[in-house]
């Protein structure tokens, strides 16, 4: 029993190759489907994302391996001019298990730990338990993948720190301020930059947010959206500046929107009480001589990336933590797949002695009466578990190389006398 | 005269065991803060609050020899100091459950009893006893004043390394595990709030007890012209903030400035003047 993934993704192919051989959820249900109706595998699963396609099957037959569903996919995509099988990866058995575990703990994405992958591989598994290509062994191999994307949220700090310029202005905020929900916030531009900025302050239980833009419309649009209601005319809200302790600001403009006379002038309205500017624009909003006014923060995108760099870089010492759970998972799975190769084996064994147990019953059971018979049963029940104990625990126990388990199921099935298993899955 | 420590084994002992404790604790808080290191992490509270009890029977042990009365010798004010500052991070990480300043705090505090235990080991006797409830009042205030002097002045010293580090987007480690800059400033207001009455305590305390037993108050002392200054300088600057609009980056120079500054004043005389509570106030 073998399961093979192959794919591509951020590390092995550019992205007109990944936007090539991405599927849909339509796509992806019609590929799996029709491997295992046409006998290919007992056992699909894909997983497709703007990062990465990735297969992940259990094959039904010899011929079936990494470079023939390779090959399968390119054809089912007709992307035999762009893609080619160097823009795969492979990876077998033990190795598959890896790949999943390191995918889902979000090790192996472009932005190291990012939070949605895990969303995605729980997708993947749901559509694939959806057309019932989801069996025993994938079910497995997704839900050990899953319990380690905990572990590694929980135990590691993996996830932790802004990876995003929206993120970070929010992040550096929380540094300067305590309670975000005492603050007033001025957001000038209502566009997708400004939107994020404010979505994740109100997250931090910003309320009180302020939006300006050069379309009023847009910014009542994003105020309504985010339950303020809370708009001022483009045109006067510099006369509004010394009210506000974080201004963000992401106009797309040539000039500065803010220059130093205005925060001058704003600061001395408030009394030199501090104030962030988080200038997500660019090129930039704000004057930059602003920043050398008395307890004024101003942050531009370069200051907010090295946020972002010190976070991955933080995130990177956590590799090792994260190694480490995967690891110890992989252990675990790798025994549970042994303990798969012998329950043929030890179902044979329980059938054999539940034969022998009925047909000496069947001998008694005109000579006893019913409650005596029911005593011998459960008699013989209770001798049956005592005597098939110790070779069933023998058979499931943890083996040190993969050459043992053969040798233990030969060994089990001619000491009790056991026909020879069924090949098949 | 004998010293304390050769005559009573178990405070030679104790003596030892609580400054083994205070430089255990303070590695804990090091290791946790510089190094994230989760054991660390895991044991400094319950070392912090060892290091507490352990000190507290000392100093119960130290001032039984008298009676249980605190002596003027600066190892027995240096050991208070030690407590106080350590009984007010205890206070101050278990209320706001930030432990991130604990380091500063009680690497001062280990610094304070390191000097306490050499001071007592080398001190020729017990050191004079103060006796009444006003020179108590006064001796337990101006401890518990110099504590929050010491934690405005820590603290001060930590706002401007945060503000440093985020206005020159050098955002390493105090960035990442300090409290953000409101809260530190909050915690300086408190510290000087409290500062503030407790040298009020000091300074009246003192002089009613100096009326009490008829000595006369030398104004010219300078003693007490720097505890009225320092007293001063901790009242306005409570109000000179709310009424002026001075920002806290220029409190904090100030505070630090008293900081260092009352630190010396007690470090000279406890080299010039180990008893400095003589005749006078």
């Amino acid at each position: 029993m073998n399961i093979i993934s192959v794919g591509v993704n951020h590390k092995t192919a550019p992205i007109e190759i990944r936007e090539r051989i991405s599927l849909s959820e339509v796509q992806n249900k019609e590929f799996i489907t029709g491997l295992i109706s046409g006998g290919l595998a007992h056992e699909a699963m894909v997983l497709s994302t703007c990062n990465r396609t990735e297969l992940y099957v259990v094959p039904a037959m010899h011929e079936v391996t990494g470079e023939y569903l390779k090959e399968y996919l390119i054809s089912f995509k007709d992307a035999r001019k762009d893609v080619r099988p160097e823009h795969f990866f492979s990876r077998f058995y033990c190795g598959t298990a890896r790949h999943l575990f390191e995918v889902s703990s979000a090790i192996d994405s472009l932005i190291l730990g990012e939070g949605q992958i895990l969303g995605q591989v729980k997708e993947a598994y749901r559509i694939a338990a959806e057309v019932q290509a989801a069996g025993i062994l994938l079910t497995r191999l997704c839900h050990t993948a899953f319990s380690v994307a905990k572990k590694v949220k929980t135990r590691t700090k993996i996830m932790e720190g802004a990876v995003s310029v929206s993120y970070a202005s929010v992040e550096l905020a929380q540094k300067i301020f305590s309670n975000l929900s005492m603050k007033k916030i001025l957001l000038v531009g209502a566009g997708e930059t400004g939107e994020l900025a404010a979505k994740h302050m109100f997250a931090k239980n910003a309320r009180n947010i302020v939006i300006t833009n050069r379309t009023q419309s847009k910014a009542e649009a994003l105020a309504e959206e985010l339950g303020t209601n809370r708009v001022l005319p483009f045109e006067s809200y510099k006369e509004h500046l010394h009210e506000f302790d974080i201004i963000i600001t992401a106009v797309s403009t040539k000039d500065y929107i803010i220059s130093e006379a205005d925060m001058h002038a704003a600061m001395q309205k408030r009394r030199l009480k501090p104030v962030i500017i988080l200038d997500l624009g660019l090129p930039r909003n704000a004057d930059p001589e602003i920043g050398k006014l008395q307890n004024m923060f101003l942050k531009d995108i370069d200051a907010l990336k090295h946020i972002i760099d010190k976070n991955l870089e933080r995130r990177r010492l956590e590799l090792p933590k994260v190694h480490g759970i995967i690891d110890e998972e992989l252990v675990a799975f790798g025994q549970w797949i042994n303990t798969l190769k012998v329950r043929p084996t030890i179902v044979d064994l329980q059938s054999k002695f539940i034969e022998i147990k009925e047909k000496e019953l069947e001998r008694y059971r005109h000579k006893v009466s019913e409650e005596e018979l029911r005593r011998m049963e459960h008699l013989t029940d209770r001798i049956m578990k005592k005597i098939l104990h110790h070779p069933i625990k023998m058979l499931k126990a943890p083996v040190s190389t993969a050459d043992s388990m053969p040798s233990r199921v030969d060994l089990v099935r001619n000491v009790f006398d056991l026909e020879e298993p069924n090949q098949s899955h | 005269m004998n010293n304390i420590l050769s005559s009573n084994f178990p405070l030679f002992i104790l003596t030892q065991v609580v400054s083994m404790l205070y430089i255990g604790t303070t590695f804990l808080y090091a290791a946790h803060f510089f190094r994230d290191w989760q054991p660390a992490k895991k044991y400094k509270q319950p070392a912090l609050l060892l290091t507490l009890l352990t000190h507290l029977v000392y100093l119960g042990l130290l001032t039984s020899i008298e009676g249980y009365r605190i002596g003027y010798s600066t190892f027995n004010i240096m050991t208070m100091v030690a407590l106080t500052l350590t009984t007010t991070y205890f206070f101050i990480e278990f209320t706001t459950k930030s432990d991130k300043t604990g380091f500063f705090v009680i690497a001062f505090a280990t610094g304070a009893e390191l000097i306490s235990s050499i001071m007592t080991a080398q001190a020729p006797g017990d050191g004079q006893i103060f006796t009444g409830i006003g020179m108590g009042v006064h001796l337990v205030a101006a401890i518990f004043g110099f504590s929050a002097i010491a934690i405005a002045g820590l603290y001060s010293i930590l706002y401007l390394l945060l503000f440093r580090q985020i206005q020159r987007n050098r955002f390493e480690l105090l960035f990442q595990r300090l409290p953000n800059l409101e809260v530190l400033e909050r915690l300086i207001m408190h510290a000087v709030a409290f500062g503030f009455i407790f040298l009020s305590v000091t300074l009246f305390a003192g002089m009613l007890e100096q009326n009490a037993t008829g000595g006369a108050i030398n104004i010219l002392d300078p003693k007490l012209i720097t505890l009225i200054a320092i007293w001063l300088i901790y009242g306005v600057s409570i109000f000179i903030r709310p009424l002026l609009g001075w920002d806290i980056k220029h409190m904090a120079y100030l505070l630090i400035f008293l900081f260092v500054f009352i630190t010396l004043l007690i470090t000279l005389m406890t080299v010039f003047s180990p008893t400095f509570h003589s005749t006078t106030l």
